[in-house]
């Protein structure tokens, strides 16, 4: 007896899936014989393989329904289920639904409602964020030359973004396939307007400017206004500001060139640039580049503007880029060795182009230096993550509430099945159902992001406005997002709903059977998110806080800064005098201007690079800044502003010192090089922001290197009058520089808005989705309370305490929002340790923050469900047991 | 009363079904078909067809006794119902009036 050969079994259950029961016996018998046939005639591979055909053919909704296999045919046919009175039908019954339910209305209404605005408020700024730099015409053949240096031995590259003279001209004379070039560079310098002395940012740049880039002129020829030089280029503002007109061609504005002020003609007013814009200006003048510069070869290594290219259109850029390197080895080659010799350098610079439009969100090659508008892509992530996470939340809002209150309509649904609507018309009605409240919300949800609109661009410093709306490719994503949540929030509603069996619905009284897992699971997943994110939240605050209250290791209050440049040491000295003469005014010291860094070496051969501090013997006492060995410098020892230096410990640290006082510091990279002798070791401070790590630091009173701000030492509480002492004696010794003064408490503090407001969106997000979820529950917890009204009642007619009936109706629910802290902590675990990584100086994850956020999100629970449940527990059971 | 419609391939199926000399099921059916027809067709399409017959009320089915031979399932018998015979001699009756209608002479010219 030989084997019965069999078709393919999964070929065989795949028809068990796809053909409904009443037909399946006799088709699978029927393909069955017809295999068995063909095996014999045909041989087994083949039969297998018709047999497989075969099958496939039945994978049609025909033969997925379930069918009445009946012989009557109605005498009533039913119209089709898009005939319009039907449609009628169902506008009226949906409204009326709706106007009835209005606590479920409501409900559904405002968290869609905030669940789309969120969502669209991100995708707007999503679209902003990606269409930066896309507005110029010349587009994708403009570039900026980047650059990156490559140390033998060292695994990461280090990015340069910014050029110097030389690379724009010489790799546009010497590549054909680079058709021009724009220089780029950011400056300060001082107008005057009457007796007014302002102090500006202002950008040099090559005549090309306006025929590279699109910023249209009111004013002006593109061609030639940046061409002759002491010509300039304003904003409109700017010719606002300085004119009152915006038709200031040919006017004339005085500008501090070389410690003067000169006359400079302006040639041209631009419209205002784009908020996409990475490049913003306010002044243009052309860029001058002395005869010596020219001449001297070691600008090849001095970085410090941006150089943009226009490359012919489908250029091979990275031919283009061998070549700019060939330039680059050949015209430096003497250069490069007789840096390496002086400096030691080992690295190897090789230059590439970066795409205009990949700038703004680049992560190793961002824009600085005079670019506006650092991003990076990150925040487009996690802006849409809490969109989403807010959308999601309302959908499923929607579905849980839906389908608990389906109980309720069960008889509507049994009647219209008796009196013979399919289940494709229920399909439709609901899902209508789901739109029109989708769309209600829809219109809402404009409305809402309108009035978030300035609130959110002063978070997210944008000026995004109402007009960015009116964009094909918004609109259409806008629609797509309503038709998405219309289908999420509708189609499993729909399915359920309109599966009910008539008979059970009208016969008896209707219930869910089984233990209502997916609601459970819903609102598990909706607290697990709000809980991730009251955890974010937290975290985000108390490093917030951690940050803005951590000791810099200096006293930073009562100080204000006034800046002046180069402030020389006889007008620090005289300025200090003048100073002191005020009784509200403890003390005064110089310091240089931001942030200096320099080489030197230490111990012979050993390169240190570290942050360079010019200052007097003042500056330490001043920010009370303890000293750990030797001592400050002083003014008993004349040769301390020569020979001294002290250093912090990291330096110390750094050179690996044992004994650090009267180590020699050797600055060898100086025309001649100097030698200094450490006097002392200054304890570390945080002289930057807090997610910076304490670099090796060095002081010195160098009487060439100027100052270029103060620091006031006031009395408490004389802010008044001493802001006004020390500005009527700026003004007085220096009448043509302009006058600025800070607060360094508030300086430090301005270091982390962007913590500040990553805190405050991450705390909408969680209010939000907290507020939604607990709205949803509202819901769901009114319901369950209704349809056991009559067991309350007789709970309490027999007895039960308030208490008792408020901890049956609540339990259920508190316990599936612990529950979801199960799922949610390790998660939200992971991500802020990976976030917190970021910082040197950083928070340690506590229990805690873990501990209280349950407890929060439990408390915001309970007070939820136990409102609606305590209503019903203290009802009346006669009201409630009258009936039957 | 609607007119149930009669498709081509439903009134060659009902035919063939009628044509049968023993009693016809889903295998016999698509055996006939594609012989008389000459067409290649799939046993899905013979199956919905029938099934839907059914549904019009064309066609009854009874399900036989089990059979060793397609693994213990039984067959399902269909015959036609007197509404699928009037089905049938509507549109036979349909067809020979526009037959008789057609004017002799006509055909030459065609090519018939």
């Amino acid at each position: 007896m030989k084997k019965q050969p069999i078709p393919p079994r999964w070929a065989d259950w795949l028809l068990e899936v796809f053909v409904a029961p009443p037909l399946r016996e006799d088709v699978q018998g029927d393909l069955h014989e017809v295999f068995y046939k063909r095996t014999e005639q045909e041989g087994l591979s083949k039969a297998r393989r018709a047999f497989i055909w075969a099958v496939l053919h039945y994978i049609n909704p025909y033969f997925f329904k379930a069918r009445q296999r009946t012989n009557q045919q109605s005498d009533y046919p039913s119209p089709s289920y898009l005939h319009p009175a039907m449609l009628r039908n169902y506008l009226t019954i949906a409204l009326r639904t709706l106007a009835h339910n209005k606590a479920y209305s409501i409900i559904n209404v405002i968290g869609l409602s905030i669940g789309l605005a969120a969502a669209m408020l991100i995708i707007l700024y999503t679209k902003d964020e990606v269409s930066y730099d896309r507005f110029h015409a010349n587009n994708p053949n403009l570039y900026r030359i980047t650059s990156r240096d490559i140390t033998p031995g060292d695994q990461k590259p280090s990015y340069n973004t910014n050029t110097g003279i030389f690379q724009g001209p010489k790799f546009t004379a010497g590549t054909p396939e680079i058709r021009s070039f724009v220089r780029f560079q950011s400056g300060q310098s001082d107008i005057r307007q009457g007796n007014e002395v302002k102090s500006q940012e202002m950008f040099s740049t090559d005549p090309e400017f306006f025929q590279l880039f699109s910023f249209p002129l009111l004013s002006g020829d593109p061609k030639s206004a940046l061409s002759r030089p002491k010509s300039v280029v304003i904003s409109e503002d700017m010719a606002e500001k300085q004119f009152g007109t915006t038709d200031a061609l040919g006017k004339i504005m005085f500008i501090k060139t070389e410690e003067q002020f000169e006359p400079y003609t302006v040639t041209g007013v631009a419209v205002k640039c784009p908020q996409n814009s990475s490049i913003k200006f306010d002044v243009l003048l052309p860029i001058t580049v002395s005869k010596e510069d020219i001449a001297r070869s070691d600008n090849w290594f001095s970085f410090f503007l941006n150089t943009f290219v226009l490359v012919r259109p489908n250029a091979n850029i990275k031919a283009v880029e061998a070549t700019m390197n060939r330039i680059y080895q050949t015209d430096a080659k003497n250069t490069i060795v007789e840096m390496a010799k002086k400096f030691g350098i080992k690295s190897k610079t090789i230059y590439s182009l970066q795409p205009l439009t990949d700038m703004h969100l680049s992560t190793d090659l961002p824009v600085n230096n005079g670019l506006v508008d650092e991003s990076r892509p990150t925040f487009s992530y996690i802006l849409s993550g809490i969109a989403l996470f807010v959308l999601l939340i309302a959908c499923i809002n929607f579905v849980n509430l839906t389908v608990a209150r389906s109980l309720k309509r069960a008889k509507e649904i049994g009647v219209r099945k008796v009196v013979g609507g399919g289940r494709n018309q229920l399909i439709i009605q609901f899902l209508g159902e789901s739109f029109l409240l989708c769309f209600v919300a829809f219109v809402l949800a404009i409305v809402l992001l309108l009035l978030v609109l300035p609130t959110f661009n002063q978070l997210a410093n944008k000026a995004l406005s109402f007009a960015y709306l009116l964009d094909v490719k918004l609109i259409a994503g806008y629609i797509g997002l309503f038709l998405v949540t219309g289908l999420l929030a509708g189609f499993y509603p729909a399915i359920v709903l309109s599966g009910f069996s008539p008979v059970q619905s009208l016969y008896s009284r209707f219930r869910f059977t089984g233990r209502n897992y997916l609601q459970r699971g819903l609102i598990v997943l909706q607290f697990s998110l709000a809980s991730f994110l009251i955890v974010a939240t937290l975290t985000i605050n108390s490093q917030f806080n951690y940050l803005t209250t951590k000791s810099l290791g200096y006293d930073d209050r009562n100080l204000v800064a006034v800046n002046k440049s180069s402030l020389k040491h006889s007008e620090a000295r005289l300025l200090k005098s003048e100073l002191m003469k005020f009784p509200t005014i403890v003390d005064v010291a110089p310091k240089n201007r931001g942030f200096w860094g320099t080489v030197a070496k230490v111990n012979g051969e050993k390169q240190l690079s570290f942050a360079y501090e010019t200052v007097d013997e003042m500056y330490l006492p001043l920010l009370k800044i303890p000293i750990q060995a030797g001592r400050n410098f002083s003014p008993d020892f004349p040769s301390d502003s020569t020979q001294s230096v002290l250093v912090n410990e990291s330096f110390v640290k750094e050179a690996g010192w044992k004994n650090p006082i009267g180590q020699e510091v050797n600055f060898f990279a100086y025309e001649t090089p100097e030698r200094y002798k450490v006097i002392g070791v200054v304890k570390d401070y945080h002289y930057a922001a807090l997610n910076q790590k304490i670099r090796p630091q060095l002081f010195t009173m160098k009487p060439k290197n100027d100052f270029g701000k103060v620091f006031v030492k006031i009395k408490p509480n004389t802010e008044t009058e001493s802001l006004r002492a020390i500005e009527q004696t700026f003004k007085k010794l220096f009448p043509i520089n302009p006058y600025s003064y800070s607060f360094l408490d508030q300086d430090n503090l301005k270091k982390y808005e962007s913590e500040a407001k990553w805190r405050q969106i991450m705390l909408f997000g969680a209010i939000l989705t907290i507020f939604i979820s607990c709205i949803g529950l509202l819901g769901l917890a009114t319901l369950a309370a209704e349809r056991r009204t009559k067991e309350i009642g007789i709970r309490k007619v027999l007895g039960a305490s308030v208490s008792s009936i408020v901890q049956l109706l609540s339990s259920d629910f508190i316990r599936l929002v612990g529950f979801s802290f199960v799922l949610a902590f390790p998660a939200a675990y992971y991500a802020i340790d990976k976030w917190l990584e970021n910082y040197p100086y950083r928070i340690e994850i506590s229990a805690w923050t873990f501990a209280l956020a349950a407890l929060l999100a439990i408390l915001i629970a309970f007070f939820t469900v136990s409102f609606q449940s305590i209503r019903a527990a203290m009802s009346n059971p006669a009201k409630s047991l009258r009936s039957e | 009363m609607r007119r149930a419609f009669l498709g081509e391939f439903e009134e060659i199926v009902l035919l063939v079904v009628a044509a049968c000399p023993a009693e016809a099921y889903g295998v016999t059916i698509w055996e006939d078909l594609q012989q008389q027809t000459g067409r290649s067709i799939t046993m899905s399409a013979v199956h919905a067809t029938l099934y839907r017959l059914e549904e019009k009320g064309f066609l009854s089915s009874t399900m036989g006794g089990a059979t060793a031979e397609r693994g213990g399932r039984r067959k399902r018998f269909f015959t036609l119902t007197a509404l699928g015979i009037r089905a049938l001699n509507d549109v036979q009756e349909v067809r020979s009036r526009l037959w008789q209608a057609i004017p002799p002479g006509k055909f030459q010219l065609i090519g018939g």
